[in-house]
């Protein structure tokens, strides 16, 4: 009888564990969202959506968009023609370049309210072409800056130095007097005189290259003056002239510079005496690397000067 | 013993007339507000006005030591605008003061929040003198309120700019009346209030001070407000610079060091005195400035970015070696890594030696004024003025630009552009202004501070750096207190 006792105790003692869990248990989803929701309050710092955007640097078709939302963690873009993003600072190209387009961005917070923004974006190509330096382009620092580092089976110096250049200043202001300039001499010179003695004037500069979508063009200009008949004798076969070049390229060697077809060549051939100088404006359209080169000689049996070397941007 | 009745009596009487004085039986109680009986006389008055410089002074990190709000004021200003710049940095990556200079300030930065506190306690002490200075005699009431103006008007500005749409309270209010407290007010609102404020120191001021507003002190700072608001009133900052420069009262000290070491200089026009050696009135920056031998509690700030350095060989001109210093190795690197600046030495340092540079007696407890306005900044404004945004010819704008420059050493003719481009003037004011908090706000002036600091943010491996961090988080203690009225910036 003792031991059937005992057994009935234990027997007892399992159901009510077990009850006892499968209370809690069944108490735990009756009592589930009763904590949290105690004493919470509205949300009310809601979503607010905002944006501004750049246009980025390389690609004016390529929107950076910045988001200036506030009171929000989640954001949803949509561009159009079912582009969209879930980044925060997206950026966007509209491939079909200028134009204005509606960017809808959805801000949401944590308990998913949002707030929609649609704003109408300006794709617009702003291009602005790379400014050129050249160095010493008025020649007062002499033939610096204008040598080819090696010239096989010719000279790297450039030019003669001279003090009979140009009246104006590098920035177009009237000095009162001659400038310092360069000068081309019949030993000096190109065409029937070719020898290696022949002089290059040489400067590598980097521009805003060309594309698919953009020719840019940009204006090599410099003024030149030619002896008369009066103040010296002699005309070169095929004219006393200066020819101004825009290479495709960089080079070391003189002697590949040469070789090769420029992007744009002019041949100035105004006569009109020394110190009365022509004012030059080459156009040309630069290559896809960016990398082109001038280079100045001369074809004359007379002095021939050049001054006032500059590359701009055209209009 | 028959007569100690009597004694009894008159002891006890004596006492009791002696315990009978308003005082004893009425003590003031510890609630009441002492500003409602305080201001009763002239002197009471300004002794409000001079209470809110004290605001503006800041309390010295070496003297109290919390790191929690303790009013700095403007003692830890080039935290949240030179570290914000590419000018300056912090050299260590530790603590909430090594945030600003990589973009990383939080809404719970306690710099941020502290410089908040102290623009507010600006405010309120201006407000508070503004609602009792009618106690004042007469002949001062308007200039007494004009320079209470001012003050508020130096805060607001300063707050508008780093942290957008702020609250503007023009008034005294009570800490329950939070709608007022913290309803943000936009950006032009607050700019009215500022211009009207500054306008009345300009008809009311006279030029008697230095160390406190003065007329000349208000027309420069509202020709900067006008030049900073978002469609610029470019004549009326050009009229104002050249009311300033009209008075003949201001010159450029002929060694640009003497700016910063002859305190209240022919050149300054508004500066905050400190004394050295006096820990309540003493400031902490020119030890915090410090780095290779290390003064002070706070130190290694404001390091100057070696992009700073390079702008200040190729155009400081003299102003280089006295803008700033290096030591150690980097004394013989042509262009140092970690640069201290000099503008602001403690008394009695000598730098010569560039292993041993000693700091003076009291580096922690400093005098050096800090100067918020001085006349090479308003010749710079009166060109940024006339050129109105664009390049220009204009000879009386490179004029006042030239006469900057040849104090620093350049030469009057021969250096003397044809044309002065915005550029130019952008840099001149890098070089000439380095290190008195200018930089971050010239940047966003000229429109270009999300470019220029974009670059130097990539340069420096600053990776948290996007347009939003041109505006500071408004501090999460204020929108906390505010019940949800103050709202967040973008983030």
């Amino acid at each position: 009888m003792k031991n059937q006792l005992n057994i009935f105790r234990y027997t007892m003692m399992a159901v009510v564990c077990l009850s006892v869990v499968f209370l809690s248990v069944s108490c735990e989803s009756a009592f589930e969202y009763e904590l949290p929701e105690a004493g919470s309050i509205e949300d009310t710092s809601l979503p607010v959506a905002a944006f501004t955007y750049i246009p980025n640097a390389e690609n004016f078709k390529t929107l950076e968009f910045n988001n200036l939302s506030t009171e929000s963690i989640k954001y949803f873009w949509d561009f159009g023609g079912g582009n969209t993003s879930t980044d925060k600072d997206p950026s966007y190209t509209f491939v079909d370049g200028e134009g204005s387009y509606p960017v809808t961005l959805i801000a949401a917070d944590g308990n998913d309210e949002t707030d929609t923004l649609t704003m109408m974006v300006d794709v617009v190509d702003k291009f602005v072409p790379l400014p050129v330096t050249i160095f010493n382009g008025d020649f007062t620092d002499s033939q610096n800056d204008w040598k080819f580092t090696s010239f096989t089976g010719g000279t790297t110096s450039p030019f003669n130095s001279s003090s009979d250049g140009s009246w104006l200043n590098y920035d177009g202001t009237d000095n009162g007097s001659k400038t310092k300039g360069a000068k081309w001499t019949k030993s000096t010179s190109a065409g029937a005189y070719l020898s290696s003695n022949t002089r290059y004037a040489y400067q590598a500069i980097i521009v805003s290259p060309s594309n698919v979508e953009r020719d840019v063009k940009y204006i090599l200009e410099y003024e030149y003056a030619i002896k008369t008949p009066t103040e010296q004798a002699g005309v070169a076969p095929g004219g006393n002239r200066v020819i101004s070049e825009i290479l495709d390229g960089h080079f070391d060697d003189g002697a590949d510079a040469v070789a090769t077809t420029p992007l744009s060549q002019y041949v100035g051939d105004e006569v009109k005496g020394k110190t009365s100088f022509t004012l030059v404006e080459q156009e040309f359209t630069t290559n896809e690397s960016g990398e082109v080169a001038i280079m100045i000689y001369a074809v004359t049996d007379v002095d021939l000067y050049v001054d006032n070397v500059k590359v701009y941007a055209a209009k | 013993m028959k007569y100690i009745k009597f004694l009894i009596v008159a002891i006890t009487g004596f006492l009791f007339s002696s315990c009978d004085s308003d005082e004893f039986l009425n003590p003031l109680p510890d609630s009441a507000i002492v500003a409602e009986t305080f201001f009763q006389s002239d002197a009471d008055v300004l002794a409000g006005l001079i209470g809110i410089y004290d605001a503006v002074q800041g309390v010295n990190e070496n003297t109290e030591s919390s790191n929690a709000r303790y009013n700095r004021g403007v003692q830890l200003e080039y935290l949240l605008t030179e570290h914000r710049s590419d000018n300056t940095r912090s050299k260590t990556l530790e603590g909430s003061r090594a945030d600003f200079h990589r973009y990383i300030v939080e809404d719970d930065n306690i710099q941020s929040e502290d410089y908040w506190q102290s623009m507010y306690e600006i405010i309120f002490r201006a407000n508070n003198v503004l609602k009792y200075v009618d106690n004042a005699e007469e002949a001062n009431l308007n200039k007494y309120s004009a320079e209470a103006k001012f003050l508020r008007a130096y805060a607001y500005f300063n707050l508008v700019r780093l942290y957008g749409a702020v609250p503007l309270v023009t008034t005294v209010v009570g800490p329950t009346e939070k709608e007022l407290l913290f309803t943000r007010v936009e950006e032009s609102k607050v700019y009215e209030q500022i211009i009207a404020d500054l306008q009345e120191g300009v008809q009311h001021l006279d030029d008697k001070h230095k160390s406190r507003a003065s007329k000349a002190a208000a027309q420069g700072m509202l020709a900067k407000v006008y030049l900073t608001l978002p469609t610029p009133n470019y004549a009326g900052a050009k009229e104002l610079c050249e009311a300033i420069i009209g008075t003949g009262n201001l010159e450029l000290e002929e060694n640009f060091r003497d700016v910063f070491y002859k305190e209240l200089n022919n050149e300054i026009i508004f500066a905050i005195q400190y004394l050295s050696g006096n820990p309540d009135e003493s400031q902490g920056f020119s030890s915090e400035f410090t780095s290779y031998k290390r003064q002070g509690r706070q130190d290694g700030l404001n390091i100057v970015n070696p992009n700073l350095a390079e702008d200040f060989i190729a155009y400081g001109g003299n102003r280089t070696a006295v803008s700033y210093a290096a030591f150690g190795d980097d004394a013989d690197l042509a262009v140092p890594e970690n640069a201290e600046v000099i503008k602001f030495l403690p008394d009695g340092s000598d730098i010569s030696d560039s292993d041993l540079p000693t700091y003076g007696d009291s580096p922690a407890n400093a005098g050096n004024d800090w100067i918020i306005l001085r006349y090479s900044d308003v010749l710079l404004m009166h060109a940024e003025a006339i050129m109105e945004g664009q390049n220009t010819t204009e000879a009386s704008a490179i004029d006042s630009y030239m006469k900057v420059r040849a104090r620093a050493g350049f030469d009057a003719v021969d250096d003397r552009p044809n044309v002065l481009t915005i550029d130019d003037l952008l840099l001149e004011r890098r070089v000439e202004l380095a290190f008195e908090n200018h930089r971050f706000f010239d940047l966003l002036r000229f429109g270009v501070a999300h470019d220029v600091l974009s670059a130097h943010a990539e340069e420096m491996g600053y990776t948290s750096y996007n347009m939003r961090r041109l505006i500071l988080p408004i501090p999460a203690r204020e929108i906390n207190l505010s019940d949800g009225i103050l709202t967040q910036n973008p983030q």
